[in-house]
């Protein structure tokens, strides 16, 4: 009982403590969160040796400096380190939010960090507020957490003329002055959609946008003006009917707006037909292009003022969300729990690649057609340190007919006879790859298809069929698949010193000159690449013809390719279903016969055999194995083998696909005598800035 | 992966060890003692070839675009078609040897001082910025040649720019001059010269390191007999 006792408590405690998680005042609709996982990183180095290393003295002593105080442990800021920071951003298809929330331990000393020799902090409760100088971003903190918001307008919503128009923001094109009117017209013509549309953010700070925004429209005066033009007059008729109806709308809120709006309505306007007037002169007598020029400079920079004094309203207001309501939060969300992972010390969370893809494409203007990138779904990277590695995981959850595409896809295992040709003590990388090409060749189109399909159009989708038929009926994949399966390896098994003739001269006793031929010793990469073939008759009528031809030439079922433009000989051969090429005669040789000395470790086995996927690159193997005069100098050698001395190996594979996730990781080693990834790391800082 | 972009893999690991190469810079120069002569340049890149071969192959190292074979080549027929059209200059030759990189221009002069502003053009044609002060005379009368150089800190500070790989191109780089007369040569100034075993001919070798740096200086004037 008392067992059972605890173990509730603990559970509640944990409970607790996830509920302290600052995640949970991330909206559940956030497009990006990434962490930064306090406890973690400051569980590979405390605090102290944090405020000792180099990167935290200089951390330490430049906030001194810029803030004219004394910080001794980043401790000082009030942050709390134990928990995790976030970062998250939120988007809409009018403004995208960055937002960071810190956690915090001593909201005292964090407020020293801030200059407020303005009083420009306001306290609310505990809530207090900073506006940053040019309303760009709002700082908002309690006792326990910090919030720094900014906000962005998409100048593509307000490109669409219904917007702008709903928010009072005009938008301005050099020289294109007919827009006013027709701006304007349409602008009206929205009012009612603007109304009704109530689910926008901006619903509940309507009030300042909406009533400003009206002074935009020319009164009846401008109109007058335009009469000459027949294009303006059509509008007029037009306007005034429904100007009234808009203005009954706006007049549904308090008196007090109205009169607010009417005393604006009849200042601004003046302004409004000046430039009218100016405009229609200079559409006369087209002339004047510097005068029109500061004027579309100052209009520009007007609606720009009032796009910002826009965003500042949806920030604030979004900010105050975060602190006085409840919503739900990204603990919600399966796919960003799923991400998630206890050791991680940083982790990034985006929601869907193809809702990134369909974000900026209003930006791309004709060609952003939402639906690219369709099926590829969520979007995580998590950094690992531990006391043996740096290690980067990354994960895309796919579709599922995507993700089944690719299970059949990368269903084959690398062959197992590759193995046989690494040599693990001299390899300096290798990188191996198996896909099963039947599978690849058959789902390759419908791959194509579905991720740039709507690229093409709605009207291509015909085309597209008859495009991936057309590829299915000219190759025969099975064929194919037996010429070259799909597995394939390159290793490169250490460096090779070879003879190399030269030209040069010679000279006499009287100087005459004599061309001589000389040889030199260079070192050189063996590489060695192979893949497996079952049907081998294409290659060995390719071979006939290349030795017909003179492109090759056979010793001892080595072919060696006749190439004068290449740098180094290569060779190849086929041997119990493998076609082998490479640059060195010897280790064709002792391929040939049997004779390869096979050394592979049990961990580039692993790492080979079980990925679909996996590259290795071991620096130490080819430290001080290049000679010093053909690196160029002593120094350069040193530098050289210093660098490469202090790389362990570094490798990247691709897991194998779970659910509909496939995923990948790059993991660098690092070298022995230091205590963990992250120590190294600031030891890497502090000798690069010496 | 195609054929292509596979050898470009293997050459950039091909490449690693790489940049610093060797190559020659050969100038000889045949006197007559009515003041014409013959002039061989040679460049011989032959002692990097697997570099330069592997090179060739890239569209770009280090930053910069390298010329194919045939733009090489037309600069060199350029820079032949100038020179038939120099005063003073007949008889241009050029040869390239593409499999040992090797290039030769050659040509006879009335003087030899119509040689100091050919250089000179030609780098500038070629966007070089030439900024040492190189010239060659022969005075018939007192039956002396001499070679002027003029090391320039420009070239030093020029050089100091570029990037620690691209310096280490230079690298193990010679320069050797052959001055050839018909009578005998008396005296030399610069010490680093040697007079052949005939005595008609005086040879001048150094690393282009310590040209550039100015260690080391070219400038020699010789003496023949009367």
């Amino acid at each position: 009982m008392k067992k059972i006792l605890i173990a509730i408590s603990l559970l509640f405690l944990a409970k607790l403590n996830y509920a302290q998680d600052l995640a949970k005042k991330i909206p559940a609709n956030a497009f990006t969160v990434a962490t930064i996982k306090g406890d973690n990183v400051f569980k590979l180095m405390f605090v102290k040796d944090f405020n000792e290393s180099f990167v935290g003295k200089k951390l330490l002593t430049e906030t001194s400096k810029s803030l004219d105080k004394n910080f001794t442990s980043i401790e000082d800021f009030g942050i709390n380190l134990e928990k995790n920071m976030y970062y998250f951003n939120q988007l809409s298809d009018s403004i995208t939010y960055n937002c960071f929330l810190i956690p915090l331990k001593d909201a005292t000393k964090f407020e020293k960090l801030i200059n407020d020799k303005d009083k420009k902090i306001k306290t609310e409760g505990d809530v207090r507020t900073m506006i940053l100088p040019d309303s760009s971003s709002i700082i908002k903190w309690n006792n326990s957490m910090m919030y720094f918001v900014t906000g962005s307008i998409k100048s593509s919503f307000f490109a669409d003329s219904i917007n702008s128009a709903r928010y009072g923001i005009k938008e301005i094109r050099y020289q294109n002055n007919y827009d006013d009117v027709a701006m304007a017209d349409s602008a009206v013509m929205v009012t009612d959609s603007a109304m009704v549309s109530t689910t926008e953010p901006v619903v509940e700070v309507v009030a300042p946008p909406v009533a400003e925004g009206w002074k935009v429209h020319p009164p009846l005066k401008k109109q007058t003006i335009n009469k000459s033009k027949t294009k303006a007059t059509k509008s007029t008729k037009k306007k005034p009917a429904k100007k009234k109806s808009a203005k009954k709308k706006v007049i549904i809120k308090p008196k007090k707006t109205e009169e607010v709006t009417e005393v604006e309505i009849t200042d601004s306007p003046i302004m409004g037909d000046q430039d009218a007037i100016d405009s229609t002169m200079e559409m006369t007598q087209t002339g004047k292009p510097d005068d029109q020029y500061d004027e579309y400079q100052k209009e520009r920079a007007e609606q720009d003022a009032k796009k910002k004094q826009l965003a500042f309203v949806w920030m604030t207001a979004q900010a105050d969300k975060i602190f006085n309501s409840t919503y739900e939060s990204i603990e919600t969300n399966k796919s960003y729990t799923a991400s998630l992972d206890n050791k991680a010390i940083a982790e990034l969370w985006v929601s869907s690649l193809q809702e990134v893809y369909n974000s900026i494409a209003p930006e791309f203007g004709t060609y952003g057609k939402a639906g690219l990138m369709q099926g590829y779904g969520s979007l995580n990277a998590k950094l690992f340190m531990d006391d043996k590695s740096f290690r980067i995981s990354t994960g895309l959850e796919l579709a599922k007919e995507q993700a089944d595409a690719y299970k059949k896809i990368m269903n084959r295992k690398l062959n197992k006879n590759f193995l046989k040709y690494v040599n693990s003590e001299k390899a300096i990388g290798f990188m191996g790859y198996s896909i099963d090409t039947k599978a690849y060749l058959e789902e390759f189109p419908k791959l194509m298809k579905q991720t740039y399909g709507s690229f093409l159009g709605k009207n291509m989708e015909e085309e597209i069929e008859l495009g991936t038929d057309l590829f299915s009926l000219l190759l025969d994949e099975e064929a194919v698949s037996k010429v070259i399966k799909g597995d394939a390896l390159f290793v490169i098994n250490g460096l090779n010193t070879k003879d190399v003739t030269y030209t040069t001269y010679e000279y006499d006793d009287d100087y005459k000159q004599k061309e001589v031929t000389k040889t030199k010793k260079e070192t050189l990469p063996d590489f060695l690449f192979m893949f497996s073939s079952e049907d081998n008759r294409l290659m060995n009528k390719l071979i006939k013809y290349g030795i017909n031809k003179n492109y090759v030439t056979v010793n001892n079922n080595i072919y060696k390719i006749e190439e004068k433009k290449s740098p180094v000989d290569i060779y190849f051969m086929i041997k119990d279903g493998i076609v082998f090429f490479g640059n060195s005669l010897t280790e064709m040789q002792s391929i040939s016969n049997n004779s390869f000395n096979t050394s592979i470790s049990k961990a580039h086995k692993t790492l080979l055999a079980k990925n679909n996927f996996s590259f290795l690159f071991n620096a130490k193997n080819l430290v001080g194995k290049v000679p010093t005069e053909e690196i160029g100098g002593e120094e350069t050698a040193k530098k050289f083998n210093e660098t490469l001395g202090k790389m362990g190996n570094v490798y990247m594979i691709s897991n194998p696909i779970k659910g509909n996730m496939v995923s990948a990781d790059i993991c660098a080693e690092i070298p022995n005598g230091h205590e963990n990834a992250l120590k190294y790391l600031f030891s890497l800082i502090e000798n690069a800035a010496k | 992966m195609n054929l292509k972009q596979f050898y470009k893999l293997l050459l950039l690991i091909v490449l690693i060890p790489i940049l610093s190469s060797c190559f020659e810079v050969i100038e000889e120069i045949t006197m007559r003692n009515d003041g014409t002569g013959d002039v061989v340049l040679t460049i011989n890149l032959s002692q990097s070839k697997t570099k330069v071969a592997s090179v060739m192959l890239l569209d770009s190292v280090q930053g910069y675009k390298v010329p194919s074979k045939q733009k090489i080549q037309q600069e060199l027929n350029e820079a032949v078609a100038y020179l038939k059209k120099s005063p003073g200059i007949t008889n241009v030759k050029s040869t390239s040897d593409f499999n040992n990189y090797i290039a030769t221009i050659g040509f006879t002069f009335k003087d030899v001082s119509n040689i100091n502003n050919i250089t000179k053009n030609i780098l500038a044609q070629q966007k070089i910025k030439a900024t040492n002060t190189s010239s060659y005379s022969y005075n018939k009368a007192t039956k002396t040649f001499s070679r002027k150089y003029q090391a320039t800190n420009t070239t030093k500070t020029e050089f100091n720019k570029l990037k620690s790989k691209d310096k280490a191109v230079f690298n193990g780089a010679t320069y050797t001059s052959v001055y050839r007369f018909e009578s005998p040569v008396t005296s030399t100034t610069n010490p680093a010269s040697n007079l052949s075993k005939s005595k008609k001919a005086v040879m001048f070798k150094s690393s282009i390191m310590d040209l550039i740096n100015g260690k080391i200086n070219v400038s020699n004037q010789i003496q023949l007999s009367k």
